[in-house]
């Protein structure tokens, strides 16, 4: 596919342990197309997280080919890996991890700053991200000061700063009330709708129910795809 | 957001450990500061007092320093030998000597140096200077018990040592009060011609314990041209008997110095590795999470880095101050060993003990950090970000 922004072909992952090597995704074959929207779901355990952090660079899988922006991430180095996570994938955490010392706008700037961005453009884009979410009354505010929901939210935004082609969402809404997760998934759907490529790993089948690509897990295996 | 700037905000954030690391490398910091100061205090003063006496060689019949030996009994042909060399400026010939000074009843030890010329190795502060036969110097310590000021007359009666039979008593005018380098603090001191201190000690005006020696601008020439003329004498420069010092008396001090150095500096290296280790331990699914939104691993490892300097830095910075007060109460506590030159100190400030002390620091700065940054360096992004999860 011309336009795919990470191509898994055929990758697995498999932890060596002590009492033997545990297989935690296998054999997955994955194309994410720009602008895509895509739902990863499954019981615990059964490699949705492992699936995602491979489809973001963080890890390597074990066999098979994984083709970011038509380069082969297998022959870039740790160097080049987060660079390239730096300046095309987003992440967004479950558990938020904002810097706790730093302000909301701080936060978003912190890869822009990473990536070599001018301080005054990327303070200027720290503000368009925190209104984009939402947020930009609250931009001189710590973590501390914010609520999950918010925290979330500033978590998005920092995500976007350096402008991704994919966006990798860990249970987003897992630390947050419905009506918080709610709000945040609408943020995220948005994010989507603008033409970040989305993939969204969760339990909340709500959640999941808004992506236009739904992949079932189990035992490591995209076991169903449903496509709405 | 600079790595320094990131650095300072990580440390902010946990102020209280933050200040407990740099107190513990402030007062680390002040002993090893100290120590440094220790390890040549007493060399340098040494040199300070010598150089302040006037001379740079010194000769003598024994190697028996810093008190001379037997006496030179042909102290005066041979100053005047000497006297004649081209590297040579100004010879003169030294008597050493302990005496009663007595005036209206009242009676002090003195130690009393006679000399045979200029420069005197005394610094005269009120008054003048001897002028000849019949004059005396004496120091604050013996003006201050004999109640004397330069004009009024005092009684020598010397006990010499080599000499029991007990001299006629003379009597001696006070023509100032001056400072003598080697003074020890309360003991009374007088300077002499030492022509006079030979008569009052009924001794060889030709003797001497040994002779002093200004070169024409060379001292390490004109102590081998002296050693060239007369080879059965000791012939040192100041820089050699300072040498000699270093070897003998002094090196212990060095090598304490150097102990206590290498304590300091370890418990400065553990305590910022555990600080910094317990700190980035905490911190594991940020450094992680900056990681996986592209951080690269350089970055994070300076991080770590930038936190050590600063806590070093900051903690090193406050030493200074800290180990110069430390300085100054443990030299007047050492100060008070029996014996020793009021002028002496055993803690001196040199520039390059800076030098060593920020270079040691940062030494340590680096090494701290070195296990806390292999963590953060070989953090596995993934199942770190996982294990957060799950906790």
């Amino acid at each position: 596919m011309s336009d795919a922004v990470v191509a898994a072909q055929r990758i697995s992952r498999v932890f060596p342990m002590p009492a033997g090597p545990v297989v935690a995704v296998c054999d997955v074959t994955l194309t994410v197309a720009a602008g895509e929207h895509i739902a990863i779901r499954g019981p615990s355990g059964c490699g949705k997280s492992t699936l995602l952090h491979m489809l973001g660079c963080v890890d390597a899988p074990s066999s098979g080919t994984l083709v970011f922006d038509r380069r082969d991430v297998s022959t870039l180095d740790d160097r080049a890996r987060s660079l390239l996570r730096l300046r095309h994938i987003g992440f967004v955490f479950q558990r938020f991890f904002l810097l706790p010392m730093l302000t909301a706008a701080e936060n978003v700037e912190l890869p822009q700053a990473e990536a070599g961005a001018p301080k005054r453009e990327r303070r200027a884009r720290s503000l368009e991200l925190l209104a984009y979410v939402g947020l930009g009354a609250r931009a001189d505010h710590r973590p501390a000061q914010l609520s999950g929901g918010e925290m979330q939210r500033v978590a998005i935004a920092r995500a976007l700063a350096n402008r991704p082609r994919l966006l990798l969402a860990d249970e987003p809404t897992g630390e947050l009330d419905q009506t918080t997760g709610e709000q945040v998934a609408a943020l995220l759907d948005r994010v989507n709708a603008d033409g970040t490529a989305l993939v969204i790993v969760t339990h909340d089948p709500v959640l999941a129910s808004r992506a236009r690509r739904v992949l079932t897990m189990r035992d490591g295996r995209i076991d169903h795809e449903a496509a709405r | 957001m600079n790595v320094l700037a990131f650095a300072w905000r990580s440390l902010i954030r946990q102020p209280a450990r933050s200040i407990l690391g740099i107190l513990g490398v402030a007062a680390v910091g002040a002993l090893l500061f100290d120590m440094l100061l220790l390890s040549e205090g007493l060399v340098l003063s040494m040199r300070d007092l010598l150089d302040r006496l006037g001379y740079d060689v010194r000769v003598m019949s024994t190697d028996s320093i810093p008190r001379p030996g037997p006496d030179l009994a042909d102290a005066a042909p041979t100053a005047a030998q000497i006297a004649k060399l081209p590297s040579v400026r100004t010879v003169v010939t030294v008597r050493t000597e302990a005496a009663h000074l007595v005036r209206e009843g009242v009676s002090v030890r003195a130690a009393l140096v006679g000399i045979s010329g200029r420069p005197r190795p005394w610094t005269v502060l009120r008054g003048r200077d001897i002028a000849g036969a019949g004059d005396v110097v004496i120091n604050d310590s013996a003006a201050r018990a004999l109640q004397a000021s330069p004009g009024t007359t005092i009684t020598l009666s010397a006990f010499c040592s080599r000499d029991d039979a007990a001299p006629p008593p003379r009597r001696l005018r006070v023509a100032g009060v001056a400072e003598f380098p080697f003074d020890t603090p309360d003991n009374a001191g007088a300077g002499l011609d030492a022509a006079d201190l030979a008569e009052a000690c009924a001794q060889s005006a030709e003797a001497a314990d040994y002779l002093l020696v200004t070169s024409a601008g060379d001292p390490e020439r004109a102590a081998a041209d002296i050693a060239a003329l007369r080879p059965d004498l000791l012939v040192l420069s100041n820089e050699q008997a300072l040498g000699q010092l270093q070897q003998r008396g002094f090196t212990y001090f060095r090598q304490i110095s150097t102990v206590l150095t290498a304590v300091t500096v370890s418990f400065a290296l553990l305590l910022i590795t555990v600080l910094l280790t317990v700190s980035v331990n905490q911190r594991l699914g940020e450094v992680a999470a900056l990681r996986a939104l592209g951080f690269s691993q350089r970055r994070v490892v300076l991080d770590v880095l930038c936190e050590s300097a600063l806590i070093i830095g900051i903690g090193g910075v406050l030493s200074l101050p800290l180990g110069a007060l430390l300085a100054a109460w443990l030299d007047a506590i050492l100060k008070q060993m029996p014996g020793l030159p009021a002028a002496l100190h055993f803690f001196v400030f040199r520039p390059d003990a800076l030098v060593v002390h920020a270079g040691l620091l940062a030494a340590t700065a680096i090494l701290a950090a070195a296990y806390p940054m292999r963590i953060v360096a070989r953090l596995p992004i993934a199942s770190t970000l996982r294990n957060e999860v799950i906790s």
